[in-house]
C-alpha cells in the first residue's frame, strides 16, 4: 500500500467516525435546523421579508463552519486521551497523519454544509444549481482552512478544557465580525472602519457573499471573491498543519507533547 | 451546615483558581453586544423600539443557561475522572451534597452575570439599585431552575454520556430558539409560540426585562413570570435532590 492510500485510508476513517458520532450529529442538526426554521423565520418577521432569505446562506455557512472545527476536538480528543500514541505507530509518515486529519476536517465541512445547502434549497429557492456544484472545491478549501485553524487550537491546547474556551472565543469572533447576519454595508455604515475590513476579509462572509450571489440570487461567480477565500482559508490549513505536525514530531522524539 | 460550606468552598476555589473562564465569558459578551446587538437594532429600528436593550439582556440569559450547563457538566466529570465517588464517601449527607453544587452554580453564575448586567445598566443610563437587584434576583432564580435541570439530566450521563451531550444540546437549541431570548413573543408566528410559552427561559428573560423597565407590552405578565421561574426552580431542584438521594449510590460513569 502507498503512502497516499494510507493517507487516504486515515482520512476515511476519521471522516467515517465524524459521521458516525450520533450525539454530534444531534447537536449539529438540532442547531442548524432550528436557526434556519425558527431564527431566521422569527428575523424575517422583525426585519423584513427578504432577511430570511439572506440568512438562510449564512445558516450554511456557518453549519460548514461548525462541522469542519470537529476536527479540532477529535485532534484535542486524542491527544488527551493518548490514542495519538497509537497513531504514531501506524506505518504513515507524521506528515502523511497531519494531511489526512485536516482533509477530513474539509470532507466533514463540505459534506454537512452540502447536506444543509439541499435542506436550504426547499426554503429560499436556489437560482442557479451549476454555480452549487461549482462552488464545492472552494466550500472545501474554507472547510479545511477552518479545520486548520481548529487543529492550531487544539495543538496549543496544554491545560484541560481550555480547548474549549479557544474554540467558543474562535465561533463567536468568527461569526460575529461576519456577513452571515449583517451585510457588509450595513456593518461599514455603522462600525468602524477596522472592523468592517476584519469583517470583509473573514472567510465566512466570503462564503456567505458567494453563496447569496452565485447561488441564491443567480449572478456570474464571482472570481475576486473566490480568490480572497483561498487566499484567507489556505493560510490557516498551513498553520493548522504546522501546528499539529509540531505536536506530533515533538511527541515522537520526547515521548510527550 | 458547616461540612457543606467547606465543601462549596472547595467547589469555588476550584472554579477561580481558572479566572480565564469569566474573562473569556466577559469579552465575548462585549463582542457580541456591541457588534451584533448593535447592527441588529439597527436593522430591527422602529419594529420593536430598543432591540439593543431586549438584546443584552436575552445575552445574560444566555449566559446564565450556559453556567447552569457547566454545573451539570462539572457534575459529570466529577463523576468521570472519579471524584464522585470520594466526595460520596465524605460525612455530608446527599441533599448537602446537592447544595454544595448549587451553591458552586449560584457563584458560577452571578460571577459570570453580574459584571455585564452593572456595565449594561450603567452605558444604558438605566442602573438603580432596585432594577439590579430583582433583575439579578430574577436571573438567580432562572439560573437555580436551569441547573436543577442540568443536574436531573447529569444522571443520564451515567448510563451514556452521548446520550447526555446530545440531550444537552438539543434541549439547549430548542430551549433557546423557541423562547423569548432574542426576539418577543409578538413577533412570533402563531405555531411557535405555544412552543415558546413551555420554555423556562421566555419567563426568567420577561421577567428580567420587566424588572429592568423594558415596555411591558412585549412582555408576558410579570406575577406569572414570576411564579412560574419560582415554581421551576422549586420543583427541579427537589427532583434533582431526589434523583440525587435514590440513584446517586454506586453509579458507575458510562
Amino acid at each position: 500500500m502507498s503512502e497516499f492510500s494510507r493517507l487516504l485510508l486515515v482520512a476515511r476513517t476519521d471522516f467515517s467516525y465524524f459521521f458516525r458520532t450520533k450525539w454530534l450529529m444531534a447537536v449539529l442538526i438540532s442547531l442548524s435546523l432550528s436557526d434556519m426554521l425558527v431564527t431566521a423565520l422569527v428575523l424575517g418577521r422583525m426585519i423584513s421579508p427578504e432577511y430570511f432569505s439572506f440568512l438562510v446562506p449564512g445558516i450554511v455557512t456557518v453549519g460548514l463552519f461548525t462541522a469542519a472545527t470537529d476536527t479540532g476536538r477529535r485532534i484535542w480528543l486524542a491527544l488527551r486521551e493518548g490514542v495519538v500514541q497509537y497513531y504514531m505507530t501506524l506505518p504513515i509518515r507524521t506528515s502523511g497523519l497531519v494531511v489526512a486529519y485536516i482533509i477530513s476536517g474539509g470532507l466533514g465541512g463540505v459534506v454537512y454544509s452540502s447536506a444543509l445547502l439541499i435542506i436550504a434549497s426547499f426554503a429560499v429557492h436556489p437560482q442557479n444549481i451549476l454555480n452549487a456544484i461549482l462552488l464545492v472545491p472552494f466550500m472545501f478549501v474554507l472547510a479545511t482552512g477552518i479545520a486548520g485553524l481548529a487543529a492550531f487550537f487544539a495543538s496549543i491546547s496544554r491545560r484541560g478544557e481550555i480547548y474549549w474556551v479557544y474554540a467558543q472565543a474562535l465561533q463567536v469572533s468568527l461569526v460575529t465580525v461576519s456577513t452571515v447576519f449583517y451585510s457588509a454595508k450595513t456593518i461599514a455604515q455603522y462600525l468602524p472602519g477596522p472592523i468592517a475590513t476584519i469583517a470583509d476579509y473573514n472567510p465566512l462572509s466570503l462564503a456567505a457573499t458567494v453563496l447569496r450571489e452565485s447561488v441564491f440570487s443567480g449572478q456570474l461567480l464571482n472570481t475576486v471573491v473566490l480568490s480572497n477565500l483561498l487566499e484567507t482559508s489556505l493560510p490557516l490549513a498551513a498553520l493548522g498543519a504546522l501546528s499539529y505536525w509540531v505536536i506530533l514530531r515533538t511527541l515522537r522524539l520526547r515521548g510527550k507533547p | 451546615m458547616n461540612r457543606v460550606l467547606n465543601l462549596a468552598a472547595f467547589n469555588i476555589r476550584v472554579l477561580l483558581s481558572d479566572p480565564t473562564w469569566f474573562f473569556l465569558s466577559w469579552a465575548l459578551f462585549a463582542l457580541q453586544l456591541s457588534v451584533y446587538g448593535s447592527l441588529m437594532s439597527k436593522l430591527v429600528g422602529s419594529n420593536l423600539p430598543n432591540y439593543f436593550f431586549f438584546y443584552s439582556i436575552g445575552l445574560m440569559i444566555i449566559v446564565v443557561f450556559e453556567s447552569a450547563e457547566d454545573v451539570g457538566r462539572h457534575f459529570v466529570e466529577n463523576a468521570h475522572e472519579g471524584e464522585l465517588p470520594y466526595f460520596l464517601t465524605l460525612p455530608i449527607s446527599r441533599s448537602g451534597f446537592l447544595i454544595s453544587q448549587a451553591m458552586y452554580g449560584i457563584a458560577n453564575t452571578l460571577l459570570k452575570v453580574a459584571p455585564p448586567l452593572l456595565a449594561v445598566l450603567f452605558v444604558s443610563g438605566n442602573l438603580t439599585v432596585p432594577g439590579a437587584l430583582f433583575a439579578l434576583l430574577a436571573l438567580f432564580l432562572l439560573g437555580l431552575g436551569i441547573t436543577g435541570i442540568m443536574v436531573s439530566l447529569a444522571f443520564i450521563a451515567f448510563k451514556a454520556v452521548d446520550i447526555y451531550l446530545a440531550v444537552l444540546a438539543g434541549l439547549s437549541a430548542l430551549l433557546v430558539r423557541f423562547s423569548t431570548v432574542f426576539y418577543p413573543l409578538a413577533v412570533m408566528p402563531n405555531y411557535y409560540s405555544p412552543i415558546s410559552v413551555l420554555s423556562p427561559l421566555t419567563y426568567g428573560a420577561d421577567l428580567t426585562r420587566w424588572f429592568l423597565g423594558f415596555d411591558p407590552k412585549y412582555l408576558l405578565n410579570p406575577v406569572l413570570a414570576a411564579v412560574v421561574v419560582t415554581a421551576i426552580a422549586v420543583s427541579t431542584l427537589s427532583l434533582s435532590a431526589r434523583i440525587v438521594d435514590k440513584i446517586i449510590e454506586g453509579v458507575k460513569v458510562a
